[in-house]
């Protein structure tokens, strides 16, 4: 049911996203600035950001990480969402990039959680942490620049376990390389649990062919969530 | 049916790998899945393959994971229910794999990593039909 839900949200927005944009607002053309759009599959998966370790974690962060079994204290095993910036890196499933004149939307297969990136508008007051946080973006040149803040401290930076707490901070710079490659350079910034900004690169390969698909996890998930 | 092949199939489950090379080999083909998506390396022991043939019984087309279930005869006609975990549907479509591939009575080769805990389980990297046919399995 929820899945569905968000589908059905996800069908929603994107009309919105490809709406008119009312005068006074973001007043872009999709012509006029790069075109990103497609279905895109890591072309590297990433499982641990850091796999010859090294992560410049705080005394709080390395007790966190101490405490936690990649193997066994997943969230992931029951079905939750990766969060950002995990599922753009470490997930080795396709996303489709829906691209509009007031937001950017990342769809993708193996998330429950569909990524808004609003265009032309500053990150709420009091935001209500959440999976996917709040993104806001804008264009540099060939470069989209997305500034996403407002996580919920429940998910993991990587398939490592890295903590995270809701300072959360993430920077990415997306560019089309070339048509058939994208380019998403991260800054990954939590003073909490680490003691400088953590930088990152996923390249992702277009595929042309292909379209994203249902992907229900709780249908028929056995793997059992063993950290509550 | 033959329950396992000689050499690389149940009997070698719980005995090391018997040259490093191929141990080795085998590390770097199944180290990128070792953080992969529902944790099977809780389950699986991702360094080590079996070979296990059977005869399926059931076919479930699911997320997040398909799975078969297939007899396994031993030399004296004793039968073991085994599993196969495979990857998400979506994924598996594209690497060729459809919902009715299988049915009840299809005699495979099931080729992947063994349960760590001794069940009959196997994690699925790749299968062999009847007809000759290979698929990959995906994660």
């Amino acid at each position: 049911m929820r899945n569905r839900l968000i589908f059905s949200a996800a069908a929603v927005v994107a009309m919105l996203a490809f709406s008119p944009a009312p005068r006074g607002q973001d007043a872009a053309s999709p012509g006029s600035v790069p075109d990103i759009s497609g279905v895109w599959l890591v072309e590297k998966f990433q499982p641990v950001l850091f796999p010859k370790g090294g992560a410049p974690l705080t005394p709080w962060a390395e007790m966190k990480l101490k405490a936690t079994n990649p193997q066994t204290d997943d969230p992931n095993l029951a079905c939750l969402p990766e969060g950002v910036p995990r599922f753009m890196i470490s997930v080795p499933y396709p996303m489709e990039i829906v691209q509009g004149p007031r937001r950017v939307l990342i769809i993708h297969e193996g998330t429950s959680v569909l990524r808004q990136i609003h265009m032309g508008r500053q990150h709420p007051k009091d935001l209500d942490p959440t999976y996917a946080g709040d993104s806001v973006g804008k264009w540099e040149g060939d470069t989209l620049v997305v500034d996403s803040v407002g996580f919920n401290d429940k998910t993991w930076l990587d398939g490592g376990a890295l903590p995270h707490t809701e300072a959360l901070h993430v920077v990415e710079r997306i560019r089309r390389r070339d048509h058939d490659t994208l380019v998403d350079e991260f800054t990954i910034d939590d003073p909490m649990a680490y003691t400088k900004p953590i930088s990152a690169q996923q390249v992702y390969k277009l595929k042309p062919d292909w379209e994203i698909h249902e992907y229900v996890c709780e249908e028929n998930n056995k793997y059992t969530y063993q950290k509550k | 049916m033959t329950a396992l092949e000689e050499g690389e199939g149940i009997a070698m489950r719980n005995k090391p790998m018997g040259f490093p090379v191929t141990a080795v080999l085998l590390l770097l083909s199944f180290g990128a899945s070792t953080y992969a998506h529902h944790g099977f390396v809780s389950w699986f022991d991702v360094t080590r393959t079996s070979t296990v043939k059977g005869t399926v019984t059931s076919f479930d087309w699911t997320n997040p994971h398909a799975y078969i279930y297939f007899d396994v005869k031993d030399e004296k006609g004793n039968i073991e229910k085994w599993s196969a975990e495979l990857g998400a549907l979506a994924m598996l479509a594209r690497a060729g794999w459809r919902r009715d591939i299988l049915k009840p009575g299809d005699e495979i080769t099931a080729i992947g990593n063994p349960a760590k805990d001794g069940k009959p389980a196997i994690h699925l990297t790749k299968i062999v039909l009847a007809n000759g046919q290979e698929l990959s399995s995906a994660l």
